[in-house]
């Protein structure tokens, strides 16, 4: 008899767990289901519908839209999207390399100093980016219009023709990435460096003549978990940018974001868009999946919570 | 902690109120293109009707379509489209029907604006302004510029100084075509592949700066970014008169080898939230003094017979009223639908993203 | 010796970043003291930009959006990224491998797609319904959405930071789970909650590419003014709502670094 009541209170408690589970996971779940979920999944439908006359997608379904994006339409072959495609990997590849350069010996500078003083500098590298997206791309369009020192310089340099702004072009954009982007590999790097192990680095400098061995050897695989977690949060989202080669790239230099934004807010193609979105969605999720790959691989399990 | 929270709710609460209050007078919705409206007309409609006008802009037909199809059907009550965009709003059921019953001042409009080949019988449309597009160019820099698109395409005319394109594909692929010989409002496929490879070749060069609406590109002559680029002869003359010192040594000029004559009409969106006080608005831009004043502050033609003698003097001359011998260089852009406009988008695309 | 001129290399090149990072900032406030319409030469200096702007309705109409706009989203993405946060936490030994998926969908998806699958899905609703209008309201949908995230992940490890032993203590104290969650949660999560709210609000005012694909005529904000304004020609009194909008990130930074000072437990 007492057994049974157990049993009884003990299934009504998985009950009510389960009810409490319910209560106070639902409403998340539920709006981001409906509000992202189910969004995303109409977004990829679109991409096999055919392009209606006027932009909005119709019925008889259709790869279309993905011919049209591989470049492939009523001319032939033409490689303009291909183009941009390039472009937006190159981008990305350009950028993140230039921040990894940039953020190692900020980040380790950092580490240098003295304890009172480190908050204060990490905050000065975030504030930045604080600020409004377009409002920092917007500064960069100030200083590099035509007739601004930055831009006469560089004319001297030969690097510009004359007249010419350092915008919109290839390089502005890099830079605006760059810029974007620079506090988000500070901050994993000098996490990463606050936990060096000094006794490894201090072996490697007995073994090895040369600071740079000693880096490479001693330094750097201690910090790949901090460069993994910031190449994540670099990368990934600088592949799908929108505002920052909008503003500084002009009509010069399009990546993917600002084709398939094209589609929706001028061109009159929601299919084509949707399937560059799609590419957008695979290249993020596969960029993903390769970090954790790596992730695991290096850190022996140690997962990247952001 | 408490008062802040205490006072902040209240400042957030009174700024919530005075919001609300302005949504008690019934309003009109009205999207239209930048600087094209007199806000002292704005002023008397608002007076006149005790209604509240909110107003939107758009830099570019592309733009005021995609809004369109994103839910601005339902949402704006007067658009102003230009000609070649009628036929596909009308096409798309996007637009409805004007009564003719509630404009009684629609007989002022001129007699070829009443049955024109984009909307014939003018069942939907009721002409606002009309007006050129052309080259505008940085004097000091180009002297002796040739009345020609050459000053655009030619790299020998502009080999160091940066230039601009329209961002509209249709005006930007007429240009090419004029600048080509087979015409501004040419559909042909060849002449269209000919031309999109002259701009992709134009838009290759160094010195191009990228494609900029034709108001937005005032500004950017006016401050050096760039020294060629379109733009349209009232919005030119209205900053020229307003910034007299730095617009000095920019110019308007119509090329030789022929341009875009455009027409902007007042039309209704299908599921306009206030039809009946479009209609009101419509009537009172066609009123013959309100016409007038519409086109004395944008210094654009007016459609409007009626409104002739109050138009002010400089009106009636170039570049608003452009001379006798440009007239047969103008040319409406082609209205476009179905395979051909999409074979034009697609080719506009890849303009764009080579 | 090496040493030596390695750290003062390495300070050079961190003053050099620093000058790096802050100069469009700065850039973009000088220029909008300047008297004369240009980026290339600074003329006089003059505050004509500034009072400009407070005759500027539209500005103000933006900014009043922006701020009901974070408010609002701010709250209820509290509200619902609190439940999501302590069910995470409360059933983390469960095999919740979806919900996490779910959870970390709106903040990994690239802001672009998010902005047009809003977009689309509205638009078509929208057709079908007459419902979800593009406006305030569909914009608030789409922060709540990409702010309920922040505040689980933050309220779930506010929790896991706390020792277990005190739910079953709040258990033995408190009957009812209502009660429970008055007396024990909320004032436990309070700091969590302070710094979800903040997170969320931040992140709404700051946001572009969502806002611009999901708003309507009557709802832009702040950064929608100054994309349209830059879109129309420049002029510099973008310059000056910038600078208002930097000043108000730099009292925000100066805030938080009085608040972090103190450390009281």
């Amino acid at each position: 008899m007492v057994e049974s009541s157990l049993t009884a209170s003990r299934r009504r408690a998985v009950v009510g767990e389960t009810r409490h589970l319910l209560f106070s996971v639902t409403p998340g779940a539920a709006w981001i289901t409906v509000f992202l979920v189910l969004p995303s999944l109409y977004l990829m439908a679109v991409a096999f519908m055919t392009n209606g006359p006027y932009g909005l997608p119709e019925m008889p379904l259709s790869l279309d839209a993905f011919r049209q994006l591989a470049g492939f339409g009523f001319l032939g072959w033409s490689p303009g999207n291909a183009y941009t495609l390039l472009r937006s990997l190159w981008q990305t590849f350009v950028s993140t390399a230039l921040v990894v350069i940039v953020a190692y010996p900020l980040a380790y500078y950092i580490t240098t100093c003295r304890e009172k003083w480190r908050p204060l500098m990490l905050l000065a590298v975030v504030v930045p980016s604080w600020t409004n997206q377009v409002i920092r791309t917007f500064g960069w369009m100030n200083l590099l219009a035509p007739g601004t020192p930055l831009s006469d310089l560089a004319e001297s340099l030969g690097l510009i023709g004359p007249h010419m702004g350092l915008y919109p072009s290839d390089f502005a954009v890099t830079l605006g990435l760059v810029y974007n982007f620079l506090p988000f590999m500070v901050l994993p790097l000098y996490a990463a460096f606050e936990k060096l192990d000094v006794a490894q680095v201090q072996a490697a400098q007995d073994l090895y003549a040369s600071p740079v061995r000693a880096f490479w050897h001693a330094v750097f695989p201690q910090t790949l978990p901090g460069l993994l977690a910031g190449t994540v949060l670099v990368a990934i989202p600088a592949f799908g940018m929108y505002v920052i080669p909008e503003l500084l790239g002009g009509g010069k230099s399009m990546m993917l974001g600002n084709l398939v934004a094209r589609q929706f807010s001028g061109g009159s193609n929601w299919p084509l868009g949707a399937a560059g979105a799609i590419l957008m969605l695979l290249a993020t999720f596969v960029g993903l999946y390769a970090m954790r790959r790596i992730g695991r691989r290096l850190g022996g399990g140690e997962e990247v919570v952001i | 902690m408490t008062t802040i929270k205490t006072r902040l709710v209240t400042a957030l609460g009174g700024l919530l109120l005075a919001g609300g209050a302005q949504a008690a007078s019934e309003k009109l919705y009205l999207f239209n293109w930048t600087q094209y409206m007199d806000p002292a007309i704005i002023q008397a409609f608002e007076d006149k009707y005790d209604v509240e006008v909110v107003q939107n802009y758009f830099n570019s037909l592309p733009e005021m379509f995609a809004k369109l199809k994103a839910g601005g059907v339902s949402q704006y009550d007067i658009i102003v489209p230009s000609n070649y965009y009628v036929p596909r709003l009308i096409q798309t059921g996007m637009v409805q029907k004007l009564d003719k019953s509630k404009l009684p001042n629609f007989d002022n409009i001129m007699d070829k604006f009443r049955d024109t080949a984009y909307d014939p019988g003018s069942d939907y449309t009721a002409a606002y302004q009309y007006g050129v597009t052309g080259i505008v160019y940085n004097a000091e820099t180009f002297p002796d510029a040739p009345r020609s698109w050459s000053l655009l395409f030619d790299p020998e005319v502009n080999p160091s100084y940066p230039f601009a394109m329209m961002g509209d594909g249709q005006v930007s692929m007429g240009a090419a075509c004029a600048y080509l010989g087979h015409g501004y409002d040419c559909t042909d496929l060849d002449a269209w592949k000919e031309s999109a490879r002259l701009l992709l070749k134009t838009k290759q060069r160094g010195n191009f700066s990228g494609f900029v609406d034709g108001t937005p590109a005032l500004q950017q002559l006016a401050r050096g970014v760039t020294h060629v680029s379109l733009s349209y002869n009232g919005d030119y003359l209205f900053y020229k008169e307003e910034n007299p010192d730095t617009f000095k040594n920019i110019k308007f000029m119509i090329p030789d080898e022929g341009t875009e004559l455009w027409v902007d009409s007042m039309m209704i969106p299908a599921q306009a939230p206030h039809p009946d006080l479009a209609h009101k608005f419509i009537n009172f831009i066609l009123d013959p003094e309100i016409g007038a004043q519409l086109s004395n502050y944008n210094y654009y033609s007016s459609p409007n017979a009626a409104a002739t003698p109050y138009l002010d003097k400089v009106l009636t001359q170039p570049p608003v009223t452009p001379a006798d011998s440009d007239i047969d260089k103008l040319h409406f852009t082609p209205s476009l639908e179905g395979d051909k406009l999409q074979t034009f988008n697609q080719l506009w695309t890849e303009v764009q993203s080579r | 010796m090496r040493k030596r001129t390695l750290n003062r290399g390495l300070a050079g090149f961190w003053w050099l970043t620093l000058a790096f990072l802050y100069l469009p900032l700065a850039v973009v406030v000088l220029f909008s003291f300047n008297s004369v319409n240009s980026a290339a030469h600074f003329a006089d200096v003059s505050l004509r930009w500034y009072h400009q702007l407070l005759g500027n309705a539209q500005i103000l109409s933006a900014f009043r959006n922006s701020l009901i706009l974070a408010i609002v989203s701010s709250v209820i993405a509290l509200v619902i990224g609190c439940l999501i946060g302590y069910g995470m936490y409360r059933h983390r030994h469960r095999r919740l491998g979806w919900l996490i998926v779910l959870i970390y969908l709106p903040i990994v998806l690239p802001d672009i797609v998010f902005g047009i699958s809003e977009m689309a899905f509205f638009v078509q609703i929208n057709r079908a319904t007459g419902l979800l209008e593009p406006g305030l309201g569909t914009m608030i949908i789409a922060h709540v959405t990409f702010q309920i995230p922040f505040v689980a992940l933050i309220v779930y490890s506010r929790f896991v930071g706390l020792d277990p032993t005190l739910f079953e203590a709040a258990k033995d104290l408190y009957a009812s789970p209502f009660k429970r969650a008055l007396h024990f949660l909320i004032p436990t999560l309070k700091p969590a909650l302070i710094s979800a709210f903040f997170l969320s609000f931040t992140l709404s005012i700051d946001d572009f590419v969502i806002s611009f694909f999901t708003a309507g005529p009557e709802s832009a904000t702040l950064p929608i003014y100054i994309w349209g304004a830059i879109k129309k020609g420049v002029t510099p009194e973008i310059n000056a709502i910038a600078s208002l909008m930097i000043g108000a990130v730099l009292l925000a930074a100066l805030v938080s670094l009085l608040f972090n000072r103190p450390r009281r437990r």
